[in-house]
């Protein structure tokens, strides 16, 4: 009996097994021109515009549309990364720019096709750009940042010349015609679709495509997958061929302990959103190529509301730059993947550079937190709470009980917080979080930049509320500065008051860490942080 | 005099007119706690670099939240008596489409669950009945025990690492079926059954295989209950005054256990069946999520997590209405398994 019992028992994995051997996977032909690339996201939309477009739908429109030009590449430390300085022409075969800065003059190529045939004209860009400004999408506040606001500025010359005409010469208008949102879309097919509540065709456009990229959408399954084929006539790429995978598969794998199993089974060739700790046990075997690039464009920071008491005052928030443990924060959190913004020296202190971020020069210093605290009147120490949000707790997790560990110390109480995405965002929007780590991303990041949005107005990218006139003066003086050492020295001041204001507190900035199979190269570390597919080939 | 299945009938149709006003009420209330949770999905998804109050106000408006609630409410109301759901802002599609998408797939998976459980737990509830207290009956309950100990996470990682990983005989756990594998022409939606109608063995088999890892890893939990409850109505069905006078005439071993003892004894099992049913349907999200199975748990789970209002509701409102669904078909279990049960 004890025999048919262990038979009984263990019948119900006896027939998995039965079933799971023998056939393995049918795989066509064409696996090697077949790009499987796994993520934890999904795609959302085919127009990044939408409102609530994922990045996973900004990378896929990389691949589905043109702009009018694109960003080349730089090696950083033996890595390929975007370089926000070469602008290359992407549907523009060559642009000018005129000598007071205020005139951009776009040549468009004469063999630019759209996917439906027709060719690529000057109506197209202009009807798309001007759709970009006008329409209530997404385009409209990221053209803004380059001086683009009007439709009155795009002006069509002949049918393949396109001009547009800036109030100011704004160092950024160029670059941000080369990020995701101002796609050229074929106006003709557009137009077909619009109604007179939609004029823009925006309905339409977010479940179809009318461009002209290198990769022509075959299935959409909203969050599940999306499967491209390439477009055998397009030459927009630096090499003047078409793309190098045929297919490209887009695939949601929710869990990333799955999404690292794939990878490492070769079974998908490239993945960018791993757990720390999966990408260094997956680089210790060997077996993959592991591209880790700091995100040079991203920093996650601890935030304090300068608004809110005890954080109002500039000695509670210096107290807690020296009180916070960096590097075990830094080991807990990220294993070390990326680069630290935190335990610089200044010799005579002055900031060293006047690019933004930069390392701060604060390390773990309690007896130095608790001056600090008697400076403020607060030597007893404080309660408070520490928010991050679900999404982030892989990393974020372990951080807070690190940062409650150690204010611990300093007599500051400190309780945890974990909050759903959507509550966090309003939270963040309402002004009503005290203290909580966050994440910001600048597409063209430059100094200027990173101070105007995120430093500036009572608005939500402004983590830490912070209010200080001679900061905005200068970041808005800065921006339209032509003199790169006056710019330079604008960057340092606006350094200086960063550190002795200390509104929020710069960690790090993280690896992306790609993993792919060992034949993919071509990997470059984009502006959105996804993948360009259109970058990757197989040897 | 009304037949049988007639009788049957009516009950069944007089059961489901009198679930009307609890389907409402789940519909308001749900309505009412999405507004009610903290978190704002206009904010929320207007994440962009950019994204300022403007764009907040667009998506509000594109979500139809600045209008009061009362007419929220009323817009709702009248828009779920169109059989309109709403949209999701995290697919972008249509609320009905996306669960008409997804339910068959958690449907799939959640009836081969049940069944591989069935299969399994009914044999071990009555032969550790048969001998309580012997080394099999504490073997079914140790094994009981360890299923319902482990979570289901934790058993699909695991059988993912084995099958998968380590031994390679189990398809990559991504979905329903491997990606380079082509569909079959839609029709019933559960992709085992539209092979077959397609007439494509080989793609059959290719869902099955994709399907074994995720089912046997959500039976697993399920078992122990099954098991347990088939064992306890055996053991008061075989000590019963027909079972002793069955044995006493001489009436064969299997005619006693099976057609006796078990008919009797297979009530409380349909019910608790019924109610796992129910309780996977929706729980099974970790599942879903651990095999990236497109199901409809696994959707409603994303969309709280970013306040995406209509797919919760409409989530919501799915399971309420199978939930009804289900207790009615255990409720014409209940006469085809014994004709003197009438529930009025």
């Amino acid at each position: 009996m004890r025999f048919v019992s262990f038979r009984r028992a263990t019948s119900v994995l006896a027939a998995t097994i039965l079933l799971l051997v023998a056939t393995a996977p049918s795989q066509a032909q064409t696996r090697a021109e077949t790009l499987r690339y796994v993520t934890g996201a999904a795609v959302n939309t085919l127009d990044p515009n939408i409102p609530g477009s994922t990045r996973e739908s900004f990378a896929l429109s990389m691949s589905t549309y043109d702009r009018l030009v694109a960003f080349g590449r730089k090696q950083l430390n033996g890595k390929w990364v975007f370089d926000l300085d070469t602008i290359t022409g992407e549907l523009a075969e060559s642009y000018d720019v005129s000598p007071d800065g205020l005139k951009l003059t776009f040549h468009l190529r004469k063999d630019a096709k759209f996917q439906d045939g027709t060719p690529v004209t000057a109506e197209d860009v202009k009807w798309s750009l001007d759709r970009c400004v006008t329409a209530p999408i997404l385009g409209k506040a990221q053209l803004l940042t380059g001086s683009m606001t009007s439709a009155d500025q795009f002006k069509m010359v002949d049918p393949l010349t396109i001009e547009v005409t800036l109030p100011k010469p704004d160092k950024l208008a160029l670059p941000n015609l080369a990020t995701v949102y101002p796609i050229i879309i074929n106006s003709k097919l557009a137009k077909e679709h619009a109604t007179t509540d939609d004029p823009w065709a925006t309905a339409w456009l977010k479940e179809h495509t009318a461009g002209s990229g290198a990769y022509i959408l075959e299935t959409f399954k909203p969050g599940e997958q999306v499967i491209i084929k390439r477009d055998e006539s397009w030459n927009r790429g630096s090499a003047s061929k078409p793309a190098f995978f045929k297919r490209v598969i887009i695939q949601s794998v929710p869990e990333p302990a799955t999404r690292a199993n794939l990878v490492e089974r070769g079974d998908a060739d490239l993945v960018v959103d791993l757990q720390a700790s999966d990408v260094q046990s997956l680089e210790a075997k060997g077996k993959l190529k592991v591209i880790s690039t700091p995100q040079y464009n991203a920093i996650t920071f601890v935030s304090m509301n300068n608004q809110l008491p005890p954080f109002d005052n500039v000695n509670v928030r210096r107290a807690i730059a020296y009180a916070l443990p960096y590097d075990d924060m830094f080991k807990a959190a990220l294993f070390g993947r990326g680069a630290p913004l935190f335990g610089a020296t200044w010799p005579d202190g002055k900031p060293l550079t006047g690019i933004y971020p930069f390392q701060q020069p604060v390390k773990l210093d309690l007896d130095k937190a608790r001056e600090y605290l008697k400076a403020a009147g607060l030597p007893e120490g404080f309660s408070t709470t520490f928010s991050f949000n679900v999404g982030q707790s892989s990393t974020a997790e372990p951080m807070a009980a690190l940062v409650k560990e150690s204010l611990g110390k300093i007599g500051i109480k400190v309780d945890i917080q974990k909050l759903p995405d959507a509550q966090m965002s309003t939270q963040i929007n309402e002004k009503k979080l005290p203290f909580y780590t966050e994440g910001i991303v600048a597409w063209l990041p430059s100094t200027d930049y990173f101070y105007r949005n995120f430093y500036t107005g009572n608005q939500r990218w402004n983590y830490s509320s912070i209010n200080n006139p001679e900061l905005v003066a200068i970041a808005q003086e800065a921006r339209f500065e032509p003199d790169k050492t006056k710019y330079e020295e604008d960057g340092r001041k606006l350094n200086a008051i960063h550190n002795s204001e200390m509104p929020q507190i710069m960690l790090w900035q993280p690896n992306q860490d790609a993993v792919m199979a060992a034949t993919i190269e071509g990997y470059t570390y984009e502006f959105h942080r996804q993948v360009d597919y259109r970058d990757l080939s197989r040897k | 005099m009304t037949t049988g299945l007639g009788a049957t009938l009516v009950r069944a149709g007089r059961r489901l007119l009198s679930s009307l006003p609890a389907l409402f009420g789940v519909l308001v209330f749900t309505f009412l706690l999405m507004r009610v949770l903290p978190g704002d999905p206009a904010v929320f998804f207007a994440s962009g670099p950019n994204a300022g109050k403007e764009e907040i106000e667009q998506i509000r408006k594109q979500m139809g939240l600045n209008k009061p609630v009362p007419e929220q409410l009323v817009y709702y109301l009248s828009d779920i008596g169109h059989g309109n759901l709403g949209r999701s802002m995290m697919t972008g599609q249509p609320v009905l489409k996306d669960l008409r998408e997804r339910l068959p797939a958690s449907l799939e998976l959640t009836f081969t669950a049940l069944l591989i459980a069935l299969i399994a737990a009914v044999p071990l509830g009555v032969v550790a009945a048969l001998r309580p207290g012997s080394a099999i009956d504490h073997g079914v309950r140790l094994f009981c025990a360890l299923g319902v100990c482990v979570p289901t996470f934790v058993s699909g990682l695991l059988l993912i690492y084995v099958f998968y990983y380590l031994l390679g005989l189990a398809p990559d756990p991504t979905g329903r079926i491997d990606v380079f594998t082509s569909l079959p022409p839609s029709r019933t939606g559960f992709l085992s059954i539209d092979f077959l109608l397609a007439g494509d063995v080989e793609g059959w088999w290719a869902a099955c295989r994709q399907l074994m890892l995720p089912a046997v890893s959500m039976a697993l939990f399920v078992i122990a209950p099954l098991a347990r409850i088939t064992r306890a109505s055996m053991l008061v069905s075989l000590g019963s005054d027909f079972v002793r006078t069955a044995r006493s005439v001489g009436l064969s071993w299997y005619k006693v256990v099976v057609t006796y003892a078990l008919r009797n004894a297979i009530l409380p099992v349909i019910t608790i069946a019924g109610i796992v049913f129910s309780t996977m349907l929706g729980a099974n999200v970790l599942v879903e999520k651990v095999f990236s199975w497109p199901g409809v748990a696994s959707y409603a789970l994303d969309a709280l997590l970013s306040s995406d209002y209509a797919p919760v509701q409409g989530f919501v409102l799915l399971m309420a209405s199978l939930f009804v669904l289900v207790n009615l078909v255990v409720d014409i279990c209940y006469g085809i398994a014994d004709p003197r049960v009438s529930i009025e």
